[in-house]
């Protein structure tokens, strides 16, 4: 028996060696288009106001009523506002506590959703119909709502938004992640594992999981522009961060009377959420580009 | 003697995004007469499949060199409307996989009837001629089952549908893309032999790409041979089984279990070359036992043995034909 | 080793009519024998499959290992059973993670039932199968789709004797691959056998195949076991219908050999 010396596929393409989560980011041989370049570089600016911003702004707090609604100028890029702070520097600044939250509370209802969808499936059956019941139940649960009742319940503030947003966000996930996992449960290589006598721990975390959590990490992506705007959202109705918190859609709220003619003052916080969100959207649409398979499940003839 | 299809130094290749080309099917030629029925053997990566369909320019993102000539008529280059005049009247295919060749939204009425329908013969008439076609192919009490769906038949069943659906504009040339691999062994013996009668019946020409070695002799009675992109072999039926002249062949040929030979299979070392690393002088010289430099360096041309087969290898065949 | 004794299997189908998979179904594969199963589609070779590796539950009968009933097996009973009784199955792309790397498909049964300690010993053992079944072992790191179908077959195999089981059940391990492929493969599983005293359970719909690799035959038709016979006596002298029309059914030219063979000295070849 010859030891055969290597794969011989067409096309041929290099090994590929490196860990699981690795190749999810490698870049495919596609040339990136502009919109993908300009997508990364304002996703770029956008985190790294977030880092920097606070560290290098000036005290975007003092307020200097003679400065007050003044036009946006070299000496303030995007204006004053009425209570003459420099509405610029708390865009910058304010990208901190947006992005945070928005990451904060994507990464925990993805982290919950997952925890459900992994108990319903691996669970016994009664355990799965109750989960997939109490699933439906969040689903159809009207998140803004909800989210306005901790508020009340609570009192208004971004924590209390962000755990509002974190328990309707959830079920999206989980009941995604349950089809997908069904799916998964069913290929040949589960059954392999499972004929080779692999717990239902080691299904979940070797098998299950890794194959089944590619389409989310494009939707909880696109998940942190969403969620920014809801935060924004939320803010603006008083139902999550509250002034002087530069939180964008606070900015907005506070800037209502006076958006007529001091336009600067609207413009610019709502610009940051509508750019945000887009990025994020993007950038999800990207993650889903370079992360199609092409390899497709069709049976075929296999040659050596 | 009138040629059906004259296929002359076929070349197919695909162009990647940046620019490099990869050549598929290298210098294919073969031609079949009307009525005469051809069997295109090959594995994996032959490029078999890819010459079927270039017949009927289906993989239109490939790149075609050369020339494949339909009754005096050069189908390389041309429009994709002309192409369509032929698909279906000129050259029916029958494809692989009955169950996704047929679309489980429509009614198996429906499907025989398209092609006729698209070249404007009314519903009566093409309902009609649909279920003498059924019948012809032995699909029992065909008028009611025009009604059905796909998923309601049994894999065979679909089958006939499928050929149905090449069959019923009448074509010249059948060209059959393994049509029986996804069968049960009873209803591709079955198929097989609906096949050669139909074809008996119709005076049909028949294409018929397969893997399977031992499926050839069943409808066939001539073999080309296909490795890595070339035509390696070509002669009779008899002459395949009997004294197959390539390396390649007899080493295919062994390694197929018998019923009469509890010898050990042979199998080939190594595996047949990707696209883009083929070697410059014979395809098969890098797992033939008896390549020589000459191998390596010059690539054969087909050649005719004294069993009117032909052959492209520089050695072959050595051995006078033992009578069994 | 295994011994099936009148298995029934129920299913219910779309309609009201439940499907009968498995109608009474008893077989034996005993120490270092090489069974075939034999049948077309809906013959109920899956369902038994299914039930010997436990996936399913079958509603009457028994399958006894080692002297246990299998379905009654749970805990360490169960992990014993599917270190005994390996698997390999028919799709080569499906049955490998993507996933993983080929040298931890291959170790996984190693980790499972902690056949060696440590990385290293692991790592080892995981080079030698892959060169047991005719792979490079510095390949171990790269992923499945780096390889082609008939190498992953032999990852699968490899996967299924890291165990050390007793029996192996290949469900149409080979339908899925080339011609030469396959000869291949049924070379590695009969030198399998021969090296470790394997048992082999082999499922085809192919005759011709089952007859190269086993001694000892069941032709299952809809669920039933129409025919078992030793391999002389079923090709030789069919009993039943069913397995006539399979024979029937064979190519023709399948009976006839090539009168030059592949392998004949190169000496006299290049002459001419």
């Amino acid at each position: 028996m010859s030891t055969l010396t290597g794969p011989s596929r067409v096309p041929s393409s290099a090994p590929d060696t490196r860990t699981v989560w690795v190749r999810y980011l490698r870049p495919r041989p596609r040339r990136s288009s502009l919109l993908d370049i300009v997508t990364i570089s304002v996703a770029a600016v956008l985190v790294l106001a977030a880092v920097f911003g606070p560290l290098i702004a000036p005290d975007i707090d003092r307020s200097s009523i003679t400065e007050a609604l003044q036009a946006p100028s070299f000496a303030h890029l995007f204006g004053t506002d009425q209570q003459g702070r420099d509405i610029f520097w708390r865009v910058v600044v304010g990208a901190r506590y947006t992005l945070t939250s928005a990451v904060i509370i994507v990464v925990g209802y993805a982290l919950l959703g997952v925890l459900i969808a992994t108990l319903a499936t691996t669970g016994p059956r009664w355990t799965n119909e109750m989960l997939t019941r109490f699933i439906d139940l969040g689903i159809a649960f009207p998140s803004l709502v909800f989210a306005l009742g901790v508020a009340a319940a609570l009192g208004p503030s971004l924590p209390t938004a962000c755990i509002a947003m974190v328990v309707t966000g959830w079920p999206m996930t989980a009941r995604l992640l349950q089809g997908i996992m069904k799916e998964t449960l069913a290929l040949p290589f589960v059954e392999a594992a499972t004929v080779l006598g692999a717990s239902p721990l080691r299904l979940m975390a070797h098998h299950l999981l890794p194959n089944s959590l590619p389409p989310l990490w494009i939707k909880w992506t696109g998940d942190i522009g969403n969620t920014a705007l809801v935060l924004g959202a939320l803010s603006f109705i008083g139902a999550g961060a509250q002034p002087p918190l530069p939180e964008w859609g606070a900015m907005v709220a506070a800037s209502q009377e006076v958006a007529m003619t001091a336009w600067w003052t609207i413009l610019f916080p709502g610009l940051a959420i509508v750019v945000t969100t887009t990025t994020f959207g993007l950038l999800g649409d990207m993650l889903h580009a370079r992360m199609d398979p092409s390899r497709s499940r069709t049976r075929r003839r296999h040659g050596e | 003697m009138s040629e059906l299809l004259e296929v002359r130094d076929l070349c197919i290749s695909v162009v990647a995004n940046d620019g490099a080309r990869t050549l598929l099917v290298d210098t294919v030629s073969f031609s079949i007469d009307a009525g005469e029925r051809v069997a295109l053997v090959g594995e994996s990566g032959s490029g078999k499949s890819l010459t079927a369909r270039a017949l009927l320019g289906l993989d239109r993102q490939m790149e075609l060199d050369g020339s494949i000539r339909f009754k005096g008529t050069e189908l390389v280059g041309m429009p994709e409307r002309e192409l369509r005049k032929i698909r279906g009247s000129g050259i029916g295919m029958v494809f692989q996989d009955p169950l996704s060749a047929l679309n489980p939204l429509m009614t198996i009425g429906d499907q025989v009837t398209a092609p006729l329908r698209a070249a404007g013969v009314s519903r009566h008439a093409a309902w009609e001629r649909a279920r003498r076609t059924l019948e012809e192919l032995g699909v029992g009490d065909a008028e009611s089952r025009m009604h059905a769906y796909p998923h309601q038949f049994s894999g065979g069943m679909r089958q006939r549908v499928v050929i149905a659906i090449a069959l019923i504009s009448e074509p010249e040339l059948l060209v059959a893309d393994e049509p029986t691999t996804a069968l049960d062994v009873r209803v591709q013996a079955q198929v097989l032999r609906l096949l050669a009668e139909i074809a008996d019946a119709r005076g049909l020409a028949v294409l018929f790409i397969t893997h399977d070695v031992g499926v050839v002799g069943e409808l066939a009675r001539r073999v080309e041979v296909m490795y890595a992109g070339t035509t390696v072999e070509r002669g009779s039926v008899e002459a395949f089984f009997r004294s197959p002249a390539h390396p390649y062949t007899r080493g295919l040929l062994s390694a197929v279990p018998r019923l009469d030979d509890d010898s050990r299979l042979l199998s080939m070392a190594g595996a047949p070359p990707a696209p883009a690393s083929r070697p410059s002088g014979c395809v098969f010289s890098p797992r033939c036992p008896y390549a020589t430099e000459r191998c390596r360096d010059d690539r054969p041309a087909l050649h005719l043995t004294a069993a009117r087969a032909e052959v492209a290898c520089h050695y072959s065949p050595v051995e006078a034909e033992v009578p069994a | 080793m295994i011994t099936v004794s009148h298995l029934h299997k129920r299913f219910r189908g779309h309609g009201r009519t439940p499907v009968i998979a498995l109608d009474d179904v008893s077989l034996t594969v005993g120490r270092g024998d090489a069974v075939g199963l034999v049948g077309e589609s809906g013959s109920g070779k899956s369902t038994l499959l299914r039930c010997l590796m436990r996936l399913e539950r079958p509603d009457e009968g028994s399958i006894e290992y080692a002297g246990q009933d299998v379905a009654r097996l749970h805990g360490r009973g169960l992990v014993a059973y599917r270190r005994g009784v390996q698997m390999v199955f028919q799709d080569p792309m499906g049955s490998l993670n993507p996933m993983m790397s080929v040298g931890s498909i291959v170790a996984e049964g190693l980790r499972i039932h902690n056949r060696r300690r440590g990385s290293r010993a692991r790592t080892a053992r995981v080079g030698e199968l892959l060169e047991l079944v005719g792979l490079n072992p510095d390949h171990a790191d790269r992923h499945p789709a780096a390889f082609s179908g008939g190498q992953r077959q032999r990852i699968a195999i490899a996967r299924a004797l890291a165990v050390e089981p007793d029996v192996l059940v290949c469900d149409e391990p080979v339908s899925a691959l080339d011609v030469s492929v396959q000869a291949q493969i049924l070379n590695l599983l009969q030198d399998m056998r021969s090296t470790l005293g394997l048992s082999l359970l082999f499922i085809a719909h192919d005759l011709a195949v089952v007859r190269y690799l086993c001694e000892d035959i069941y032709v299952l038709k809809q669920g039933r076991v129409v025919e078992h016979a030793s391999r002389e006596d079923l090709f030789r002298a069919p009993a039943h219908e069913y397995t006539r029309q399979l024979l029937a059914a064979l190519p023709s030219h399948a009976g006839l050999r090539p009168v030059n063979q592949y392998a004949l000295p190169p000496q006299q070849k290049l002459e001419s």
